[in-house]
């Protein structure tokens, strides 16, 4: 490979990933898909742990594409999230989708590959085609469950993908039709031009223009309404993926458009971002308080996590970033965990009604322990990674003189704990259904997967350090380049 | 070994203990064995806090400071212990009352089944090692980690009879409401932190009005102070060992021990502590009353230890940390006593309510001397513990010329003598009641621990000399004007107690006047307080919930509609009302592409 090409080397690499799990396909019977699950999970282990021994840095295409430490950090995030889905979602498709396996690996295989080629662009173009790479994909995967299941479920599943395809085009629309003005306005589609572009009203316009249609990718408030529905459609593994990976993604391209190519306007930018994050974090706590549906209530669980997240990008430091790194592989890790174990409870079940959980403890203690670290870790309490990711959101809100930000986020914390309790009350209190009370049948490999988030949850909670250093150094690098 | 070492034996022996009983589930639910494993933890912990005060206060006096780096990025910070005199007394206490209530627990919780048995004692061990993080903590931000998990422990131990749905709810409430209430402590080490670059103790700053102010907030819910005392009545569902080391003893403490440990902060507030000093006085006087007239023994006792953390608080707010601090040490000795001589009556009969005891005391002269001897010191009655550190409290309170506050206390101490009286007669003297007939004595596995908390509660108060001396303060005992009137208050209310509900049964006109208030207090009004506190928050949600759906929606719909004519042909889709979902979308493009031109 040319030296050129160094820093798109792990997703070249991907890519062949891809078209092998096509080909593979080819060979199988449809009782034997199921490895392609496996294979999928190793080529992201492969990748990951290659991830360590490669060098990508240096740029790429005229310096459309720069590798490093922010985008591998990125990447490395994206190839653990990946694995674990693949793990996860290996014995629920290979039940449900038996023909369409080959299918479901690849479109996630390349909805990841255009995750990983997001952060490093430095070009607007790149930057959208690689958005596009990710987005059009999950929109077939959260309909995946339309054909195969007669039971009156293929129409929620057509009409969740249908929503997330409808919505995300409208909001594609508006981020494309942002960035054109913002290219007429500054004359540029490189992220350095942008900085040095002058103020007009009309860059203005774009710049929030674009603002709106990313945020409708990680969901924040008013354009989260599709979450809950496309995540009650779409099949539970596939929502673990759904929850967290497209999240980073869009906070990645968030952070290369604002805090990067906008960094010198962030006076303008800044307080609409703030007034989006208030609102995503009011409306996202408080609308997850009346859920019955535990996949619904995680759904606003998630948009409230978002507004935390929102918080740190608004602060648009070099710190913040870091902080907002952390809190993405923390959030990634407690809410992938969260969401296996729901699956694993709810089973076939698309709606996962809270009900589901009584006397989970009793019959899986195990698990049900897993869970309650997992809603823990969500809800902030010390000893596992959600409670440093709030803290160090905190007190970087706070350095920025945010404080009743600090103040409004914290609160709502507390009303986090509430509904994250209701789920815990449920497992550990109310006794089993009658006809509920064998233990949770768990597939080893979604007991993998929960076990490694466990491990990362309770690692990142009890020695933070080395990956908030980790993260502060690859937002350094960021903001630096 | 030096006091360090040892403090750090105390630390870990607990946790090792948890560990062991966490992992190794068949251990764990052998039960008996399982809970010597923990009893046997709980007893090296004890050794090492003797064995630190033993070795002399001169390796105390500067104060043994051993941490590790744990955060190197992000706020830097260390883990690891401090030894002083403060903290290695707090270690002290907190063992020796965890030793005598685990022991204690042996004999009580007898007839619960192994595998539960098991469970409780890991949550014991976890208990003693999350308290002992706070109290050994070389800075805030470990103590508030210790904080958090003395929290989550006692949500574990309350809802231990999950089987009872109020022990469970009551589990949830407590750990809401004092959660809400950490939320001061958060922001408050953020602050800090923000300002001042680190999470010390001792840390000199401008804004530390508001970082005490945070974390006195803090303070209100896990001591129990007005209006967050919510939780600690409700607390007293579970097993009553664990009310006497939870909810009486040591965590309802770590709110008064933070303060006292945080003192150089402190002291930089004078209005913090004045509004301590208030609200300490009138949650002392405001618990107090409604102890008067409750008829579970458990919720006199609960309601007690919010009125004598109100005692503490006021000290504190009256800047005389070591009566504050003293008091925590008489009370953790004679309050746990009480708990557990209670226990030991509840046992017997299988009842809660006063009316089902009566008597008792013919029965179970043990049970009853010791009760009696924890009443005598609660009351304040001299020589006995509660007597030198109400004393000292009063006096440190006069001298701060917070009068209305002394007033408060003065009351509170006529009233805490009374309720006891009265406790004690209903409980132990008076007719029997059916369910007392068989009553009959423990075993030495519930007598041995009682035994020895009722010596310390004779002797304690006179170690206050010796205690500010270890903690650097100075004190001697000495006769005041105001001290004596509190203790001629006391006596006086152990004189209407006995009349009321002695044998004379006097008062009957002022007894059935109360009757009514009594049902009030007890029935309607910390149910309506706590019911608006509660429901509060679901009441926002749903509103919110209303507004989203209703307001929001339409809005949505109707500019949706001016925006987008031509989306109507969208609802051929038969997709739901994904229109809906894409006009909500415009609106909020429409709102940030005005507010970016009109800017």
């Amino acid at each position: 490979m040319s030296p050129d090409l160094q820093p798109l080397l792990l997703d070249a690499l991907l890519a062949g990933g891809v078209l092998l799990l096509l080909v593979v396909d080819l060979f199988l019977k449809d009782t034997s898909k199921a490895v392609l699950a496996d294979l999928t999970a190793l080529i992201f282990v492969g990748l990951f742990g290659l991830s360590f021994a490669v060098d990508t840095s240096g740029s790429a295409f005229d310096g459309a594409y720069v590798g490093g430490e922010w985008p591998l950090f990125f990447k490395r995030l994206f190839f653990a999230i990946g694995a674990l889905t693949a793990l996860g979602s290996r014995d629920f498709v290979a039940e449900r989708f038996m023909r369409r396996q080959g299918e479901f690996y690849m479109l996630l295989t390349s909805c990841v590959l255009g995750m990983t080629l997001l952060p490093g662009a430095q070009n607007l173009v790149l930057l959208l085609v690689a958005f596009e790479l990710m987005g059009l994909p999950l929109s077939m995967l959260a309909a995946w469950a339309k054909t195969e299941d007669t039971k009156g479920q293929d129409r929620d599943a057509a009409e969740g993908g249908m929503k997330l395809y409808v919505v995300g085009a409208a909001s594609t629309g508006v981020t494309f039709f942002g960035l054109s003005l913002v290219y007429g306005m500054s004359g540029h589609l490189d992220l350095a031009g942008l900085a040095a572009a002058p103020g007009s009203p009309l860059l203005t316009l774009g710049m929030f223009l674009t603002l709106a249609g990313m945020s409708f990718k990680i969901g924040a408030v008013p354009f989260h309404m599709w979450v809950p529905d496309t995540y009650q459609a779409s099949p539970t593994p596939f929502v673990a993926f759904l929850s967290v990976a497209p999240k980073a993604a869009g906070f990645a391209a968030l952070a290369a458009v604002f805090v990067k190519g906008f960094g010198s306007a962030a006076a303008v930018w800044a307080p609409a971002l703030l007034a989006i994050t208030t609102l995503t974090l009011v409306i996202g706590n408080l609308m997850a308080i009346p859920q019955s549906n535990v996949k619904r209530l995680l759904a606003f669980s998630g948009v409230a996590h978002i507004g935390y997240m929102l918080m740190a990008l608004a602060i648009g430091t070099g710190e913040a970033t870091g902080v907002l790194l952390f809190y993405l592989a923390g959030y990634a890790a407690t809410n992938i965990g969260a969401f296996l174990v729901v699956n694993a409870v709810g089973g076939r079940d698309a709606d996962v009604d809270i009900g589901l959980f009584n006397g989970f403890s009793r019959r899986s203690p195990g698990l049900a322990a897993c869970l309650l670290i997992f809603l823990l870790s969500l809800a902030g309490i010390p000893f596992v990674v959600g409670f440093w990711a709030k803290l160090y959101v905190f007190i970087e809100a706070w350095r920025a003189g945010l404080g009743w930000l600090v103040f409004l986020g914290a609160l709502l914390a507390v009303v986090g704990l509430w509904y994250y309790l209701q789920i815990a009350y449920a497992a550990y209190i109310r006794p089993p259904a009658a006809d509920r009370e064998q233990p949770v049948a768990v597939d080893p490999r979604t007991r993998l997967a929960i076990g490694v988030c466990l491990v990362a949850v309770i690692g990142m909670g009890a020695w933070p350090s080395p990956f908030i250093e980790n993260a502060l150094a690859a937002a350094k690098a960021f903001i630096a380049h | 070994m030096t006091p360090s070492t040892l403090a750090l034996l105390s630390l870990f022996v607990p946790l090792g203990a948890a560990v062991l009983l966490g992992l190794l589930g068949p251990l764990r639910r052998t039960g008996r064995p399982a809970a010597f494993v923990s009893v046997a933890g709980a007893l090296v912990a004890l050794a090492g806090a003797v064995a630190i005060l033993a070795g002399g206060d001169a390796a105390l006096k500067p104060g043994a400071h051993l941490v590790w780096g744990w955060l190197s990025a992000g706020p830097a910070t260390a883990v690891g212990i401090h030894v002083d005199g403060t903290s290695a007394w707090m270690l002290l206490v907190v063992t020796l009352v965890a030793t005598c209530v685990q022991i204690y627990s042996l004999g009580y919780l007898h007839d619960e089944p192994p595998a539960a048995l098991g469970r409780y004692f890991t949550y014991q061990s976890l208990f003693l090692f999350a308290m002992n993080t706070l109290v050994l903590a070389p800075n805030l931000l470990q103590a508030f980690l210790g904080w958090e998990l003395v929290g989550l422990v006692s949500y574990l131990l309350i809802g231990f009879y999950f089987r009872k749905p109020s022990a469970a709810k009551a589990a949830v409430k407590a750990f809401w409401v004092t959660k809400f209430a950490d939320l001061g402590f958060l922001i408050g080490l953020v602050t800090l932190y923000a300002k001042t670059g680190a999470f010390e103790w001792t840390a000199v700053t401008p804004v530390a009005g508001f970082v005490t102010l945070m974390l006195f907030f803090a303070v209100m819910g896990k001591s129990a102070q007005f209006p967050l005392h919510i939780w600690l009545p409700d607390a007293m569902e579970g097993p009553t060992p664990v009310s006497a080391l939870l909810h009486a003893a040591t965590m309802v403490a770590a709110g008064v021990f933070l303060i006292v440990r945080a003192e150089p902060l402190f002291a930089q507030a004078p209005m913090t502590r004045e509004i301590m000093a208030y609200v300490g006085g009138f949650t002392a006087l405001f618990a107090a009353c409604i102890a008067v007239v409750q008829t579970d023994i458990k919720k006199v006792l609960a309601y007690s230890t919010c009125s004598q953390l109100g005692y503490m608080v006021t000290a504190l707010g009256a800047g005389d940390t070591f009566a504050g601090y003293f008091h925590l040490s008489t009370h953790a000795f004679f309050k746990a006593l009480l708990f557990l001589g209670a226990g030991s009556l509840i046992h017997a009969v299988h009842s809660n309510e006063l009316k089902d005891m009566g008597g008792l005391f013919k029965k179970m002269p043990f049970s009853g001397a010791v009760f009696i001897i924890g009443a005598v010191a609660l009351a304040g009655v001299p020589p006995f513990a509660g007597f030198f550190s109400k004393d000292l409290i009063l006096e440190a309170v006069e001298h701060h010329h917070l009068y209305v506050p002394l007033a408060a206390l003065a009351i509170a101490a006529f009233l805490t003598a009374f309720y006891m009286t009265r406790t004690v007669m209903m409980a132990l003297f008076g007719a029997p009641s059916h369910a007392a007939e068989h009553a009959h004595e423990p075993g030495i596995d519930m007598k041995l621990p009682l035994g020895v908390l009722a010596l310390l509660a004779i002797v304690a108060g006179f170690g206050g000399s010796w205690l500010a001396g270890l903690t650097g303060h100075e004190y001697a005992f000495h006769f005041t004007l105001v001290g004596g009137a509190g203790t001629a208050i006391g006596l006086l209310g152990i004189a209407t107690g006995f009349w009321m509900f002695g044998p004379a049964q006097g008062g009957a006109p002022i007894k059935r006047g109360m009757a009514p208030v009594g049902v009030f207090i007890r029935y309607g009004l910390m149910d309506r307080l706590s019911t608006v506190a509660y429901g509060l928050m679901l009441a926002v949600g749903a509103i919110i919930a209303w507004i989203d759906r209703y307001v929001i929606d339409g809005v949505m719909n109707w500019s949706g509609w001016i925006l987008l004519v031509g989306g109507r042909r969208l609802r051929g889709l038969q997709t739901g009302n994904v229109q809906d979902y894409v006009y909500a979308v415009a609106l909020g493009i429409v709102v940030l592409g005005a507010w970016g031109i009109l800017r």
